[in-house]
Order: structure tokens, then C-alpha cells, then sequence
């Protein structure tokens, strides 16, 4: 008897957290607005990486392009000094404070120009990874040195950091979780909302960590698939 | 053809190359022998500009390379083949990949003209086969020889050699020479900088003797091999043959 009373009020419970009120729209709904700011950050940030990465591997190789490196830097010490949910405030609250913009565009600014650090370094190591001689063979059959870099350091740097850059996307992914922190109602956030309204921590917050949770170990298991097949074509 | 006039190359303190004066005339095959550190890849790496010269001049069909802006270097580098110890295959292509990339991208060649000219060449050095495979597919002679072949794509005025066998085993070494003495027959100008003194007897039109930075000597292979005059090739020609 008091077996299925505690059924029922398992029952009750999921019912309120989830059914009544089509609570768990809050959860569609958030995982939505994360798989966006996730999907245009990524984009943002290996954009804003890839730039960043070619002008210090060209300085660190040439010594050319100084003042775009002394900027580069700048952009890295700053970004990686900082926390993101910080960055995240700051250019809400700061940069765009007289300025009404969509929220979800300032999600996708902020985690993009934070990731975009962290892909930057993530590349520049690809590139110094790649064979002094490869530049050299390019140079000799008469090719400049940004041709060199776009059709044979850059396509092998990025098969080398591959893995790498997909395990930045799975770290930017989880980080979007504080963009609750201005009011964007993402899947941390949707979570948080129907807490708010039950009463009820444990379900909702469950529910959050196993949605990011499945989505994680699915992406890494592809990532990790992605390694293992990178190295069969290194082996030939 | 190609004229060096006072070359030098200092690496920090350090003088590699301590002026040097040669003249490479059309169809010449130069045979570059010396010891280790003796400057010698510094030298030929200097004739493309690979490495930058500190002071003197390199004057390819009437362009000193020395002075040359970054475009017209990249020009004349087109004409000057370079095959390197360790190969420095693109991985990342197929073998037609890596033969057809400089002069698509160059826009010297359609891509068809590419593909029909690395076709020929492929021929040329026996591995038609592998055209479609990619370079950690092949042996350490196979990479050589598309190496050589992707230099001669551009359809070079002239090839250098940077030590072409000294990183092969030596089962491999033979068809690497065999394809180069191939070559000379031909009439292509060549500077190869190698160990194989055999080669430089068979091949060269001239062989130079680098030692400590300067041309210590330099003749026709006969008279370099069976007289040679400074105490130092003596030296060194009793140790390698």
C-alpha cells in the first residue's frame, strides 16, 4: 500500500513537473534557443579562431603583421583571462545596455567571441604542428606564402585539431548553460523556470542534466569515432 | 645562367658561407660534395632563396633574387625545381594532387593541361600506378621520385637537389639516381648537392668542392677525382671513396 502511495506521488509529481500546464514546453523550448546559441557560436568562434590563429602563426613565422598580432594577443589575454558568464554580462549590460537587440544574438556574440579564443589557440598549434618543410616545398614550386597556407598548412592543421575543435563545440555547448544569467531562456534556464513554479528541484534539474548529458556523450562518441577513422587514414 | 656573386650567409654569429663566386651555365650538371656543416644545402637553398642571403647577389636569367620583391621571387621560383632530403610530399593529396597543385593554383596550366602533364611525368618516373594513392602509401624511393616529378611539373629552366638520397634506405637509393642520371641525359641543368661520389663521377659536368664556407675547389670530375689539388679535398676524398 504505502509502496504504491509513493508511486502515485512519484506520478503526481512527474505530472506537475512535466504534463500540467505543458510545463515541458519550457525544456523544448530552452534546448532550442541552446542548440541555436551552440550552432551560430561555434560558427562564430572557429570564424573569429581561424582569423586569429593565421595572423600569430604568420607572425610567429614571418615576423610580419605586428600590429595585428599585438591585437590578436590582446583578444587572447583578455578572453581567456576572464570568466565567459562575465564576457556574457558585460556586453549585455555594457556594450549593448542602450540598445534593444535580441537576446539570443547577444548569446550567440558572446559565447562566439569567447569560444573564438579558445579555437584560436586550438588551430595555431595545428598550424605550428604542420612540417617547417611543407612551407618550404610550397615556396619552392613558386607558390606565395598565403597560398601555401590555404591549400597545404591549413587543410593539414585542421585534420590535425579536428578532434580538438569538435571537443570545444561539447565545452561551448555545456557553457551557454549561464546565459540564464540575462534573462535567456535556454535549456538551464527552462529547467529553473519550472522549479520556480513547482516547488519541485529534483525533477526539473534532473531532467536538465540528462538532456546535456545525452547530448554530450552522443557528441563525444562521435568525436571519438572521428579520431579513430582520422588515424586509420594517418596509418594508410 | 645562374650567377653568385659573393654570397655570404651568417646564422647568428655564425658564417655558413664566407663568399662565394660560381657561374652555372645553361645544360650544366654541378655536383655540390662536401663535409657535414660545410655550407653546401645552405648554399644551394640560397639559390631560390630559401634562405635569405646576408650579403652578395644571385642573379637567375638576368633577375638578381636577392633584391627581387616577394612576387617576382615567387616568379622565378617557378622555373627553379627543388627536391628536398625529406621529400616534404603534400600528405594531405594524392600523388596527381600533389603534382597538379602549383600549377592549377598558378594558373599556369588548366587543370586538364595539369592532369595530362602529370600523366606524362608519372610515366616518366614509373609510377603511373599510383596516381590515385597517397604519399604515406608509398616507399621512401617512390616519394623521392614524385618528388622529382612534382618539381619538374612547372616545367623548370632548372632542378636542385638537396641531398635527394641521404634520407633513403639504401636499397632505394639506386632507382632515385637512376631517375636523375636520366634526367642530365636529357639536358636539364642541374645542382645537386649529395654524397654519392659515384654519381658525381658519372653525372657531373662539374663537381665543387665546399669546404668551411668557400668553393675549395672545383673541376671536371676525371681531373677532380684523380688530382685533386688542395690538401682538404685529399682529405676528404680519402675518407668518403
Amino acid at each position: 500500500m504505502n509502496l504504491l502511495e509513493q508511486n502515485n506521488e512519484f506520478l503526481q509529481k512527474l505530472y506537475d513537473t512535466f504534463i500540467y500546464d505543458n510545463r515541458y514546453m519550457y525544456l523544448v523550448n530552452g534546448l532550442k534557443t541552446t542548440l541555436v546559441i551552440t550552432l551560430f557560436a561555434v560558427m562564430l568562434g572557429m570564424v573569429i579562431g581561424f582569423l586569429v590563429a593565421i595572423v600569430r602563426a604568420t607572425h610567429d613565422k614571418t615576423g610580419k603583421l605586428k600590429i595585428l598580432n599585438f591585437f590578436a594577443k590582446i583578444y587572447l589575454t583578455v578572453i581567456r583571462g576572464t570568466p565567459v558568464m562575465v564576457q556574457l554580462l558585460i556586453i549585455y549590460y555594457v556594450i549593448f545596455a542602450s540598445v534593444r537587440i535580441d537576446k539570443v544574438l547577444v548569446g550567440v556574440l558572446a559565447f562566439g567571441i569567447n569560444s573564438g579564443a579558445y579555437v584560436a589557440e586550438i588551430v595555431r598549434s595545428g598550424i605550428m604542428s604542420v612540417d617547417g618543410g611543407q612551407f618550404e616545398a610550397g615556396a619552392s614550386l613558386g607558390l606565395s606564402y598565403t597560398r601555401t597556407m590555404t591549400y597545404i598548412i591549413l587543410p593539414q592543421a585542421f585534420k590535425n585539431v579536428l578532434p580538438a575543435l569538435a571537443n570545444e563545440c561539447i565545452v561551448l555547448l555545456k557553457e551557454t548553460s549561464v546565459a540564464g544569467y540575462i534573462a535567456l531562456e535556454d535549456l538551464t534556464k527552462g529547467g529553473d523556470i519550472i522549479r520556480s513554479v513547482t516547488y519541485e528541484a529534483f525533477l526539473p534539474l534532473i531532467a536538465v542534466a540528462l538532456i546535456y548529458l545525452i547530448i554530450v556523450v552522443g557528441l563525444s562518441a562521435l568525436v571519438g569515432k572521428l579520431e579513430r577513422r582520422l588515424k586509420k587514414s594517418d596509418r594508410g | 645562367m645562374i650567377e653568385v656573386k659573393g654570397l655570404r650567409k651568417n646564422f647568428g654569429d655564425l658564417e655558413i658561407l664566407k663568399g662565394i663566386d660560381t657561374n652555372i651555365e645553361k645544360g650544366e650538371k654541378v655536383v655540390v660534395i662536401g663535409p657535414s656543416g660545410s655550407g653546401k644545402s645552405t648554399f644551394l637553398r640560397c639559390l631560390n632563396r630559401l634562405e635569405q642571403p646576408t650579403s652578395g647577389s644571385v642573379i637567375f636569367e638576368g633577375t638578381d633574387l636577392t633584391a627581387a620583391p616577394e612576387k617576382q621571387l615567387h616568379k622565378v621560383r617557378e622555373k627553379m625545381g627543388m627536391v628536398f632530403q625529406h621529400f616534404h610530399l603534400f600528405p594531405h593529396l594524392t600523388i596527381r594532387g600533389n603534382l597538379t597543385l602549383a600549377p592549377v593554383k598558378l594558373k599556369v596550366m588548366t587543370k586538364d593541361e595539369a592532369n595530362a602533364k602529370a600523366d606524362e611525368l608519372l610515366r616518366k618516373v614509373g609510377l603511373y600506378d599510383k596516381a590515385d594513392s597517397y604519399p604515406n602509401m608509398l616507399s621512401g624511393g617512390q616519394k623521392q621520385r614524385i618528388a622529382i616529378a612534382r618539381a619538374l611539373v612547372m616545367n623548370p629552366d632548372v632542378m636542385l637537389f638537396d641531398e635527394p638520397t641521404s634520407a633513403l634506405d639504401p636499397e632505394m637509393v639506386g632507382e632515385v639516381l637512376e631517375l636523375m642520371k636520366q634526367l642530365a641525359e636529357e639536358g636539364i641543368t642541374m645542382v645537386v648537392v649529395t654524397h654519392e661520389m659515384g654519381f658525381a663521377r658519372e653525372v657531373a659536368s662539374r663537381v665543387m668542392f665546399i669546404d668551411d664556407g668557400v668553393i675549395m675547389e672545383e673541376n671536371e670530375p676525371r681531373e677532380f677525382f684523380a688530382n685533386p689539388k688542395s690538401p682538404r679535398l685529399r682529405e676528404f676524398l680519402s675518407k668518403v671513396l
